[in-house]
């Protein structure tokens, strides 16, 4: 599903961040990415969403090279990625429900589709109540969930999540990680950056680890022990 | 569709909807946004309605500019016409044979009136008049010419049909020379046209004024707006789909600044009316002033409407596409 094939990313300036990077995860898996802050998690990510181009190497999703797709043709890429960020990026202004719902506006469903699929998305996080609520109202792992709430309400078929967890206590990151664990067992790939190794030992995934903009592990976490 | 999955339908088309429906869907779309950019507007009603008053007033300058040229125009053709054209006769022509030519001219269907001034009486008017009085007793013979004043009818008084009787009065062989008293007029028509060509050049500077305005407000509304675009650009709204509210907003201050230019220009119109009632009955006229047409009210709101998107887009162009998402 996700490909990447000696995939270099240097910075203008000359800082490295990706280093000949190789991986593949199939479809329907679910693996985390780790690795001190600055081994290139965040640079990762980016090149799935395009963000970031990289300076070598290809990135493919579902075989689709991603140095091929133009400018013009991002969003498309985009709407096929559901991406869960640290600060979640809600909106102020706006209340629960118009959070989730901008995913769906941009792609012109009509108001009545709308209103159903994020309501579906919102008790599938388990805020339907809160719906309208302006996010300042709810509390951090709530905001999370609005997050996820936004990222999955097309359906796509990769989510990422870059420090889902960051600013969650052990019990809430826990919560948070069972509602990716149910994207993942419909069939969604996952891909989760953390450094929160102990959350990771917990649970028996594949584990991607980056050094310095390097691959160092590919594995299983149990077996490897976190693989750091 | 999805680029990259080829099962994966995604948004209008996994409705299967047809390309009508979809065209349909589209308009919709824009008309809510339109509406959700006026909505915006109203949000903030100070600075929205600081920015369609500048507006507003940029516009009034050059739509009053252009009333007042069309009035003075519509004054200066009721001034159009030659009232009178003067014909020099030669020296020592027979006083008989003018009274004949006074009465071939009086023929004419052209000719309205003929009046004919002698020699003498032109000197007799001249010596009351000048003030030379006793010293014009010492010339030996009377210089001046005779003169017949000629007034063309209703129909020959415009000034192309007056130039062509002053023609044909000036092949008769009495005339030494004939002079028509339109010059005045065509000075009036020069400066006019002086007075047109620096109203367009007003007007210009002004409606870019417009633009620079227009764009520096929306240009202010996207970075406050950063955040909702970044946001916007991460869940794959496309540059379109983010642009086309500041767009819609451009076009909002353009109609609403168009509307009140029309409203202050009607105002003062009527402000002004009472006293030009006034000065034109001192002069035994009836003169009304001529506010915007129907079709001059289009044009106005045609040009603000088109002032504000050009200014939007302007903007929407360079800006939008600078906010590129940041992942923290």
């Amino acid at each position: 599903m996700i490909h990447f094939k000696d995939v270099s990313k240097t910075y203008p300036g000359g800082v490295i961040a990706l280093e000949k990077v190789s991986f593949h995860l199939k479809k329907g898996e679910m693996a985390f990415l780790t690795g001190h802050s600055g081994a290139g998690k965040s640079t990762l990510l980016k090149l799935i969403s395009i963000m970031e181009r990289p300076s070598a190497g290809q990135v493919l999703i579902n075989n689709h090279d991603l140095t091929r797709i133009k400018k013009s043709q991002i969003p498309y890429v985009r709407r096929d990625i559901g991406m869960i960020f640290q600060n979640h990026l809600l909106l102020r202004d706006y209340t629960v429900f118009d959070n989730v719902a901008f995913a769906l506006i941009i792609e012109g469903y009509t108001r009545k589709e709308i209103g159903k699929r994020v309501d579906v998305a919102l008790d599938k996080v388990g805020l339907l109540h809160k719906a309208r609520c302006r996010p300042d109202m709810l509390s951090g792992g709530e905001q999370q969930r609005v997050g996820i709430a936004r990222a999955v309400v097309n359906k796509p078929p990769i989510l990422l999540a870059d420090e889902p967890t960051g600013n969650l206590d052990p019990e809430l990151s826990k919560e948070i990680l069972g509602v990716f664990e149910e994207f993942n067992k419909m069939g969604v790939s996952v891909l989760i950056a953390t450094h929160d190794l102990g959350l990771i030992a917990r649970m028996r995934y594949r584990t991607l680890s980056l050094s310095h903009g390097k691959m160092i592990s590919d594995s299983l976490s149990s077996s490897m022990g976190g693989g750091l | 569709m999805s680029l990259l999955f080829d099962n994966r339908q995604s948004g209008a088309e996994e409705l299967r909807r047809s390309a009508r429906a979809q065209l349909l869907v589209f308009i919709i779309g824009n008309i809510r946004q339109m509406i959700a950019s006026l909505g915006g507007m109203w949000r903030t009603p100070a600075a929205s309605f600081m920015t369609i008053a500048v507006l507003g007033l940029s516009l009034t300058l050059p739509a009053t500019l252009h009333v007042l040229v069309k009035n003075v125009q519509k004054v200066s053709a009721s001034f159009d016409s030659a009232s009178e054209i003067t014909l020099f006769l030669n020296q020592g022509v027979s006083e008989t044979k003018i009274q004949s030519m006074v009465a071939r001219l009086n023929l004419y269907p052209e000719v309205d009136s003929i009046e004919y001034i002698s020699p003498q009486q032109a000197m007799a008017e001249f010596k009351s008049l000048s003030g030379f009085g006793q010293a014009l007793n010492y010339l030996d013979s009377n210089p001046l010419p005779g003169v017949i004043l000629v007034r063309p009818t209703e129909s020959h008084k415009s000034p192309t049909a007056a130039q062509a009787l002053l023609k044909k009065l000036q092949d008769e062989r009495e005339v030494a020379l004939g002079k028509l008293d339109i010059e005045w007029l065509q000075r009036l028509n020069a400066i006019i046209r002086l007075l047109q060509e620096s109203v367009y050049t007003l007007a210009v500077l002004l409606l870019s004024s417009v633009i620079l305005i227009i764009g520096n407000t929306i240009r202010l509304s996207i970075m406050n707006k950063r955040e909702e675009i970044e946001v916007m650009k991460l869940v794959g709204a496309t540059e379109g789909f983010i642009q086309r509210p500041f767009l819609y907003t451009g076009i909002w201050y353009g109609f609403f600044g168009g509307f009140l230019a029309f409203l202050v220009l009607e105002a003062m119109l009527w402000w002004l009316g009472g006293a030009i009632t006034r000065v034109a009955e001192s002069y035994n006229n009836t003169f009304i002033l001529q506010g915007l047409t129907f079709g001059e009210f289009g044009y106005l709101m045609l040009i603000a409407i088109s002032l504000g998107f050009i200014g939007s887009l302007l903007s929407v162009r360079r800006y939008v596409s600078q906010i590129e998402p940041e992942m923290l």
